[in-house]
């Protein structure tokens, strides 16, 4: 538990005119079932943008080199990979505080599995398809999976628009989603909703504050060059064997989250009343748009000022790009944006420095339903893009499953789904991706398609089935290599003996 | 700062120039790569000077060479053993066991700050060894050496609770009578004794990069991997 968080948002003018007409107009049943279907929609607005940050993270090259060798290019690919990462990973946060307040009003989970938008470029469930005027003039809000580039932030800042200071709240068509968030803390507020209608779904089933972390090494990023054979200091500032030149890594790590970027007691909450509710949402908020001041969104998150609004954290990536410094796109006056670094890098520099991979706009794995916008990846490779799309639906199936484990066994189910499967098999899996040659000058990332594993009770069998046929597939592509190990960490199918001692768990079991 | 290694940018051991001179390792037994046999019925660790008994160490009952003496030598106590037993692993959740888990790389504030001591196979934190250039991201600890924390923790947390195990133990006749069970675990090998074992130690001056890899992307982990 961190030791500061943010107080909770008191609702605006706006928001408590809406509530009072909420009371007035709406019944107990109306309000409740309006706010389970815009929780649902809320999970899948957090579930969308899961994929299309991932896509850009894993085109970001942060391993061509460390140490007193990294470059000028090398530490703003590295910085750049961390803060998507880091956005990334509060996006899984509020994906599953969504679904945790979801559960405490209906006894189940958000409905994930199937539930991505499966399909490139996308709106956002309910986003207004018209926002503010873009780099190229126009205001449609489509977002795309492409690679790191000045455009896909700038898709990155339409998701993560701030709202205005007193902004209403939309339930539908909404502009920005902390006015989408604004609609359902009305609802919640409402005299027609109780405390007690958050405890249909237990608190010790919902996924527990323990599995979650605000930074890993994967959030961290040197700000400089350092000697990478100099150790770190001590906790007890005891003597260490001293025979690198300083800085170290440890001196040069910059975190891009902070633990104090929360409303309530923690980050991850269980959800057991309305209070619950409307902190878990105003984290959700607040890390997205940044903390709400009188005249507009902060460009921070957190009491420490630490930790920066998704938006911001983009806004000053992009802010670092060449095109930035002559945009035309129509950014909000609160935060002030950040003045354009100089020189700022080309897309040319990054690419030819191999701080970005090429991957492909919008691929999908066969022509099937291809449109105009989508690139198509040669049929040999489709079992190797197929496994990782049932790979994504089988971690979006343990989120599900995870409330139906028996709390004391969550911890290392929650372990053993989403944590070895994300770091260890995911991770690796994409960045292996990046090796195989789609053509076009492209090389593969992931799809994220919505590939159907069936039942959750067959899930398991389906993906074991796509990971022998990846296997097949990886053995005519030299690249791919790496699909076997993958596989053997995911499913358990060990046919070579690779020596890898874990597999996700088989979730059946949970769904007979 | 030593300007000449930030003139350049071969990457990491391309140039072995950029290595600490005089090595400073060279008084000190090889790194082995294979794990030696461990005494039966006792629990694996997952570093160095984080062993519960005589013989528990990476060198095993076979013990090492001395490069001073030329003698063998077997570590003859708790807490004084060279580095780790455990299965070698590389990442968060992979580890076999009680308190085998490394950390700092990934795992959450409490996890981050208790290496070394997880109650189960799948509840540790990241890759063993845990290499002394390795701090932790997140928790009470972060920015600091991992491996400090985790014989800190030992000392205070998992050696008393261990030494109670062993006793009733030995008491019952299951480990021989004549195998110390100090109340305090023995020192740490020099020179590692206030850092751990160096990935410039376990890769034997850079010349087996792949004798471990720790995951990550951030290139901040301190191994290659």
């Amino acid at each position: 538990m961190t030791s500061a968080s943010d107080p909770t948002t008191p609702l605006t003018p706006a928001e408590k005119a809406l509530v009072e007409k909420i009371n007035a107009t709406m019944t107990r049943e109306e309000v409740l079932d309006a706010l389970k279907t815009h929780l649902q929609t809320a999970a899948e607005i957090e579930l969308a943008t899961i994929p299309i940050y991932l896509y850009t993270y894993y085109s970001v090259n942060r391993g061509s080199s460390t140490g007193n060798t990294l470059t000028r290019a090398d530490l703003f690919g590295n910085r750049a990979g961390s803060i998507i990462m880091s956005v990334a990973v509060e996006e899984m946060l509020h994906m599953t505080l969504v679904s945790n307040v979801i559960f405490a009003l209906t006894g189940a989970p958000a409905q994930l599995y199937g539930k991505a938008p499966g399909v490139y470029p996308t709106g956002l469930p309910n986003h207004n398809p018209k926002g503010p005027v873009g780099p190229h003039g126009g205001t449609e809000v489509k977002i795309p999976l492409d690679k790191f580039c000045f455009d896909q932030l700038w898709h990155f800042l339409q998701i993560e628009y701030p709202e205005a200071a007193d902004a209403p709240p939309e339930g539908d068509d909404w502009d920005t989603i902390g006015q989408f968030y604004s609609y359902i803390r009305c609802l919640i507020s409402s005299d027609h909703v109780l405390d007690s209608d958050f405890r249909t779904g237990p608190a010790e089933h919902q996924i527990q504050p323990y599995n979650y972390s605000p930074n890993s090494i994967d959030t961290a990023y040197p700000t400089g060059q350092f000697d990478p054979w100099k150790l770190p200091p001590r906790q007890d500032g005891g003597p260490v064997m001293d025979y690198g030149a300083p800085p170290s890594a440890a001196e040069v790590a910059e975190y891009a989250n902070a633990g104090d970027s929360h409303a309530g007691p923690e980050e991850l909450i269980a959800v057991t009343c309305k209070l619950d509710a409307l902190n878990a949402l105003d984290t959700i908020c607040d890390q997205g748009e940044g903390s709400a001041t009188p005249s507009g969104s902060a460009p921070t998150d957190d009491p420490s000022k630490t930790e920066e609004s998704h938006y911001y954290k983009f806004l000053t990536l992009q802010s670092q790009l060449e095109p930035y410094a002559t945009t035309t796109e129509q950014l909000p006056q609160v935060p002030a944006p950040p003045a354009p670094v100089d020189p700022g890098w080309t897309q040319e520099m990054l690419e030819s420095e191999n701080i970005v991979f090429n991957l492909p706009p919008n691929p999908v794995t066969r022509a099937t339903g291809a449109g105009p916008d989508r690139f198509v990846y040669p049929e040999d490779t489709a079992p190797i893009s197929d496994f990782l799309n049932g790979l994504f639906q089988y971690q979006l199936l343990c989120i599900e499953t995870t409330y139906r484990v028996p709390p004391d066994q969550q911890k290392r189910f929650f372990n053993e789904s989403m944590h070895q499967s994300m770091i260890w098999v995911m991770d690796g899996y994409c960045m292996m991706m990046r090796g195989i040659d789609v053509g076009d000058g492209y090389v593969m990332g992931p799809t994220f398609e919505n590939i159907d594993l069936g039942a959750p009770q067959d899930a398991f069998a389906a993906l074991d089935a796509l990971g022998k046929k990846a296997i097949q597939a990886s053995a005519l592509i030299p690249a791919a290599s790496g699909v076997p190990k993958s596989v053997a960490g995911t499913t358990g199918y060990n046919a070579d003996n690779l020596g890898v001692a874990k597999s996700m768990p088989d979730i059946s079991q949970y769904w007979r | 700062m030593r300007s000449k290694k930030l003139e350049h940018v071969p990457t990491r051991g391309e140039d072995t120039s950029e290595l600490p001179q005089p090595y400073p390792y060279a008084g000190v037994p090889v790194w082995p790569v294979q794990t030696g046999t461990q005494p039966e019925g006792m629990p694996l660790h997952a570093c160095m000077g984080l062993n519960a008994c005589r013989g528990a160490d990476r060198f095993g009952l076979e013990g090492h060479t001395d490069p001073t003496t030329g003698e063998t030598m077997v570590n003859d106590c708790a807490g004084q053993g060279y580095c780790s037993t455990t299965a070698d692993h590389h990442c968060h959740v992979q580890n076999g066991c009680r308190d085998q888990g490394g950390c700092g790389l990934y795992g959450t504030a409490e996890d981050q700050d208790n290496p070394g001591h997880n109650d189960c196979s799948s509840l540790g934190s990241c890759a063993t060894p845990i290499n002394a250039e390795r701090f932790s991201s997140g928790g009470p600890n972060q920015g600091k050496s991992v491996w400090a924390r985790a014989r800190k923790v030992f000392e205070e947390k998992v050696w008393p609770e261990l030494r109670e195990e062993l006793l009733a133990r030995q008491a019952s006749g299951e480990i021989p009578a004549d195998c110390p069970i100090p109340e305090q675990p023995g020192p740490v090998p020099e020179p590692f004794a206030n850092s751990g074992p160096a990935y410039l130690w376990i890769t034997n001056n850079y010349t087996n990069p792949g004798a471990m890899f720790a995951c990550g992307t951030s290139g901040l982990s301190g191994t290659d991997g």
